[in-house]
């Protein structure tokens, strides 16, 4: 996608609408993609990402000043690979101000990378809101609005988002099994689905790596609009 | 431009008072002021510690010590002195500096003359602020409250709080703000100035390999304090008068 090292944020104001399922996926692009992602999961204890990529995810509580520096330190010191922070929706609001107060996207700038922010923008009207004021952001590269269309959501029809479509359910339990490697499927490996689920996971497959690799295009239009 | 003496005291221990001192020095050398200091915590000196170029250790009790300070207040061609209290000192420091004649000479218009007045969160320090009020005539008094350790600041009664405060002329307040704690710790086991911190710079030169993220809660709260300090005239008039001065110079 991006070709400068890009930190990716996933970050929605709500919960259990899909967050870690696209941080995965996006992890898989990447790897897919010949990157080196390194995953960070604000999400502690429990790490749900880590059990997908045990080895390149680093737990972090962003409650404490010491999984602030796990996060933050831990971009910053070895910056040049790609990263991916999972953000739940308890953290959001705290990491933006944290954001803001340490300026991090400006240190991460000045060490190379991008900022990508993909916010799924759920249901709520309230949702919109916030999904406007994460937008606002200073240094965000690009802002990605994301629509997860098991859950719905409140972005206008008409305006460019990123849609993640639906699984039927017995699929969707399927990739979630902790052994389950979305990377593997794509590279061939079925582990174990039927034939139909297989055809179902394929197309969605298709459709969101597809979307993700369109967003080269958004980041070349943006890095024009803004004469970079 | 004349010089300016500060004094740094509190009644008790564990208020932060060395930390205010450091935080003083910092400002200034951020608003590149000249300033030496004086720490009275002989011999042990845990200001010199953090600046020790600009520290001396002296024995407040010593009269060649006292002479130390006042004798080359004229001739250090420093704008801004100061001096670290032993704690638990201040009434005591406080009616020595009467005796000698320090008051006396601040008071007279040699040198302008401050006192910042560290307290810490318990309703004692109230009556600190009575017990020392006779001396304060002529004396630019700062009451400082500090919040760097303690996350709760007790409620001030504010009518005993103005009944002790009026009494004193040129009163003004700052509040200094909490810093993290992990971050304070991290300064204060790197042994530098607040400012290297931030820079990112070890007692050395060299480069420190802080922490990001305790690096800008430090540079915030450091924000936060010139923000207080801005309301400080006394503070105000030296580094106006710094600023003139070296322009001046050039």
């Amino acid at each position: 996608m991006a070709s400068a090292p890009t930190v990716y944020i996933v970050a929605s104001d709500q919960s259990r609408n899909g967050k870690t399922l696209l941080a995965r996926l996006l992890a898989d692009y990447l790897l897919l993609d010949g990157k080196d992602p390194f995953l960070i999961d604000t999400d502690a204890p429990e790490g749900p990402l880590r059990h997908f990529f045990p080895g390149r995810t680093a737990l972090a509580d962003f409650e404490k000043i010491q999984g602030r520096m796990k996060a933050f330190d831990t971009i910053l010191a070895a910056p040049g690979r790609d990263y991916v922070v999972d953000l739940p929706q308890r953290h959001m609001l705290e990491f933006f101000i944290a954001v803001r107060e340490l300026d991090f996207f400006a240190a991460a700038k000045a060490a190379g990378f991008r900022v990508i922010v993909f916010f799924i923008v759920d249901r709520a009207t309230s949702s919109l809101r916030a999904a406007r004021d994460v937008y606002g952001e200073k240094g965000i590269d690009l802002f990605v609005a994301v629509k997860n269309e098991y859950v719905g959501s409140a972005w206008p029809p008409g305006e460019g988002a990123l849609v993640i479509p639906i699984l039927p359910r017995d699929v969707a339990l399927a990739i979630s099994e902790r052994r389950f490697s979305l990377r593997n499927f794509v590279l061939g490996d079925d582990q174990g689905l039927e034939n139909d689920q297989r055809l179902a996971l394929n197309s969605f497959m298709f459709a969101v790596l597809g979307s993700l690799n369109s967003l080269d295009t958004e980041i070349s239009l943006a890095a024009l609009r803004h004469g970079g | 431009m004349k010089p300016t003496l500060i004094l740094v005291g509190a009644d008790k221990g564990g208020v932060g008072k060395t930390t205010l001192s450091r935080g003083l020095l910092d400002y200034f050398a951020r608003k590149n002021v000249l300033t030496r200091a004086f720490d009275t915590e002989n011999p042990r000196g845990s200001l010199r510690r953090f600046y020790p170029n600009i520290t001396e250790v002296i024995d407040l009790a010593n009269v060649a010590h006292q002479m130390k300070v006042l004798d080359t207040m004229e001739t250090a061609n420093v704008p801004v002195t100061i001096v670290d209290l032993k704690a638990g000192n201040l009434s005591y420091a406080l009616d020595l500096f009467e005796r000698i004649g320090v008051l006396e000479a601040g008071r007279n218009g040699l040198f302008n003359l401050g006192l910042v007045h560290v307290v810490g969160p318990s309703i004692a320090s109230l009556d600190e602020i009575g017990e020392i009020a006779k001396y304060l005539q002529g004396v630019h008094y700062i009451l400082a409250r500090n919040s760097i350790n303690e996350t709760n600041f007790f409620e001030w009664d504010e009518a005993t709080h103005r009944k002790y405060f009026a009494a004193i002329p040129k009163a003004q307040e700052i509040n200094i703000p909490k810093l993290n704690e992990m971050a304070y710790e991290q300064v204060d086991l790197s042994g530098v100035t607040f400012k290297d911190f931030i820079d990112n710079r070890s007692a050395d030169g060299a480069n420190g390999k802080f922490s990001f993220v305790l690096r800008g809660y430090v540079r915030k709260w450091c924000n936060e304090i010139d923000a207080e300090m801005a309301h400080v005239q006394l503070l105000q008039e030296i580094i106006s008068g710094g600023r003139s001065s070296s322009s001046a110079a050039a």
